[in-house]
């Protein structure tokens, strides 16, 4: 049960992350809050668009909505990009000790070469 | 010194791409992945000769790489090759992960500086494949520290006679 929940959330991670434009979006957030207005100037997209967006990212649980006087900037949220880090992790460390393991048998078949060449 | 495996995955796609650097010339790299003599010599982390290492080296051919490992440990990596281009393509399905889907995994070799670039892509079939994998939380708890590997393979690549 806890692995389905957590698998639905990464497909929703990933679906969000998907489009080029919530990227960016994200990237922006990621060196600080920013409302709407201040979003869509950079990007260049109405308001509408940037709203849909936005909804999109927070149904992710990427970003939040803060509460300010005024504006209601919003925020980044690290936990579901945490998620995305997670999964690629064991195909590092499968590959890693393989990819290590190749590189030690090289250097060995190349030590040995030359010291064949030393002794002809 | 270790070199460093590059890594990076477009989470908005299905491709994780690993890049690494081996100081041995395309040829070289090329051959140690596709003559059953040198995987079955590096393929196990371990540094432990393949139980079993079967090559069928042909578009359509298969291959099974089987380690020793202990009782209940031991772990075959099988796959189907695709292309093979020597000395600087080699492509296969394969499950890219212990108990992962099948994946298409491309590896280029590419020249440089009298070394070789390496570069795996590994394709995997839908989201839903992650999805799978995360859920599977693939048990490597077994894995020896990087640091004592590499001393320990340094040793066995020296002491190896394939001639």
């Amino acid at each position: 049960m806890v692995i389905d929940a957590l698998s639905d959330s990464l497909g929703l991670t990933f679906s969000a992350l998907a489009d080029p434009t919530r990227r960016a979006i994200l990237a922006r957030l990621a060196s600080g809050d920013a409302d709407v207005s201040e979003l869509m100037k950079p990007f260049a997209l109405t308001q509408p668009t940037i709203s849909k967006h936005l909804k999109v990212l927070e149904r992710a649980g990427l970003i939040t909505q803060g509460r300010d006087a005024q504006r209601r900037p919003r925020k980044l949220i690290g936990v579901p990009l945490r998620d995305v880090a997670e999964w690629v992790e064991p195909y590092r460390r499968f590959w890693e000790l393989r990819l290590d393991s190749l590189d030690g048998y090289l250097k060995g078949m190349t030590a040995k070469e030359k010291r064949r060449a030393g002794k002809a | 010194m270790l070199e460093r495996l590059n890594m990076t995955a477009d989470p908005g796609s299905t491709t994780i791409v690993m890049t690494r650097f081996f100081d041995a010339p395309p040829s070289a790299v090329f051959e140690a992945w596709t003559r059953a003599e040198h995987i079955a010599h590096w393929w196990d982390p371990s540094g432990a000769p393949l139980a079993v290492c079967e090559v069928d080296l042909r578009p359509g051919g298969s291959f099974r790489w089987v380690n020793q490992g202990d009782k209940g440990t031991e772990h075959s990596f099988t796959g189907t090759y695709s292309r093979i281009s020597p000395p600087d393509e080699l492509v296969f399905a394969a499950r890219t992960l212990p108990s992962g889907p099948y994946s298409l995994a491309t590896l280029s070799f590419i020249e440089d500086s009298g070394g070789t670039k390496f570069t795996m892509t590994i394709e995997c079939q839908s989201v839903e494949n992650r999805k799978a994998l995360l859920a599977m939380r693939i048990d490597v708890g077994t894995a020896r520290t990087l640091e004592n590997l590499a001393v320990f393979l340094h040793k066995t690549g020296r002491t190896e006679e394939s001639k």
